[in-house]
């Protein structure tokens, strides 16, 4: 259980600077920025009680606040993607998830498809940069905007998320 | 009494969203809306710290293209002072109403629609709020907040922000503003249809306000439209300040804002 928590806190800390100091200077064509730190949420161990993984997610999206300068957004659009992560799991690996923690969370990832697993963290992607540039624009008027930006800021976190796990994954 | 407490603990994740959820968008919208001193509180923790570390790592990396930015601006000053008769002495710059000293960018953003800049230099160098923020080559923006070392400024990358402009060759003022999605490109806007006016002339700062000088670079006329209804153009203009790459920055300090503030404040 330790070791657990240790991963945590040390992915807590690798994706926040790596997020705050490296990826918020992106810039890709000059505005679109890739989210890394969501790989936080997206490989969060099912194991740990629900309470315990808002709390955390709360403090993560508020420290990378920190560093972008908007206190409360990602802390906002973090909390809501950690509340709505199981049911999204249940929506995506249908019977392979297991809320009671009784399958490791690497059992269904290798049991299902490479579909479900894009699916999986395209739906969480999407979601977390349509809170957030809605938030942050907070007006009806840039609408197009914003959904302008969370497509294109979705497919590049994407990219990143998505070969930063497949990069990692085989160390653990 | 047994049910209710039932009934909240086998809610408790909810409960522990909806306080979590209030208490981080009570959180944006003091910060976002209302500018009061939260960056006070927050401004000199940890995270400007080793953000100040990380761009002064950045600033190492950039110093060839920093050096070709000053040579440029060298020239360009050298150009003034030697095509003057005379030099002008010391006492007349001490009477010069605008004081312009230095600062350096820590962090900019871009990618979303309101955004803002943190520079190097608070309270303790003699920066106020409201003072103008401008580089070599183009405006950056509007101190809003000041702490004790650093100030927050609004980017002119941001929807809120609106700035007088004018037409160089004409003389037609407008308002310059963003519509939140291209970095390199405002709209002017208020410009009269009598303006005769053609795509690449040059648009400066108007000296409208207290904030800005006149006569600073803003960028050049790169699309005109005319088609809409209404007597005003839609104009586009190009930065000539790459607001993305831009570090080393200039605070401009109007000796005379406190003077046209209380005169303005008499005719109200």
């Amino acid at each position: 259980m330790n070791t657990i928590y240790i991963n945590i806190a040390l992915r807590f800390i690798v994706l926040i600077l790596a997020q705050g100091l490296v990826f918020n200077k992106f810039d890709f064509l000059g505005v679109y920025d890739p989210y890394i730190s969501l790989v936080f949420i997206l490989i969060f161990p099912v194991k740990i009680s629900r309470i315990s993984f808002l709390i955390i997610s709360f403090f993560f999206g508020l420290s990378l606040d920190y560093f972008s300068n908007s206190l409360g957004l990602n802390a906002t659009a973090f909390i809501t993607i950690a509340y709505l992560k199981p049911s999204i799991m249940n929506f995506v690996f249908g019977n392979f998830y297991d809320p009671y923690g009784v399958k490791m969370i690497k059992h269904y990832i290798i049991e299902s498809t490479i579909y479900q697993k894009i699916l999986y963290v395209f739906i969480i992607i999407f979601l977390h940069h349509l809170i957030i540039f809605s938030l942050e624009s907070f007006s009806i008027d840039q609408i197009l905007i914003v959904f302008k930006k969370t497509i294109y800021s979705s497919f590049l976190s994407f990219i990143f998320c998505f070969s930063f796990i497949y990069l990692f994954k085989n160390e653990r | 009494m047994q049910r209710i407490i039932d009934s909240i603990l086998n809610h408790k994740d909810v409960l522990v969203f909806l306080i979590l959820l209030l208490l981080s968008l009570y959180l944006l919208i003091d910060s976002n809306y209302f500018h009061k001193s939260k960056l006070n509180n927050f401004s000199d923790n940890f995270s400007k710290v080793i953000l100040k570390e990380s761009s002064s790592i950045e600033d190492y990396l950039n110093l060839r293209n920093e050096n070709k930015k000053l040579v440029k601006e060298n020239l360009r000053l050298n150009n003034i002072v030697f095509s003057k008769k005379e030099i002008p002495n010391d006492s007349l710059l001490n009477n010069s109403k605008y004081f312009f000293s230095a600062a350096k960018i820590i962090t900019n953003n871009f990618s979303f629609t309101k955004n803002y800049l943190i520079i190097d230099k608070g309270l303790k160098h003699g920066v106020e709020k409201e003072m103008g923020v401008t580089s070599s080559t183009g405006i950056i923006g509007i101190i809003m907040e000041v702490s004790d070392n650093y100030s927050s400024v609004m980017s002119i990358l941001n929807t809120n922000s609106k700035i007088n402009a004018k037409i160089n060759k004409t003389f037609h003022f407008g308002t310059l503003e963003w519509d939140g999605n291209d970095p390199r490109i405002l709209n002017l806007n208020d410009v009269p249809k009598i303006a005769n006016i053609k795509i690449g002339d040059s648009v400066n700062t108007g000296g409208m306000s207290t904030i800005f000088p006149e006569n600073l670079n803003i960028g050049v006329i790169s699309k005109i439209d005319s088609k809409m209804a209404g007597n005003y153009y839609d104009i586009e203009v190009k930065l000539t300040n790459d607001m993305t790459s831009a570090r080393n920055v200039y605070i401009i300090n109007n000796n005379h804002k406190n003077e046209i503030d209380n005169l303005k404040a008499l005719i109200n």
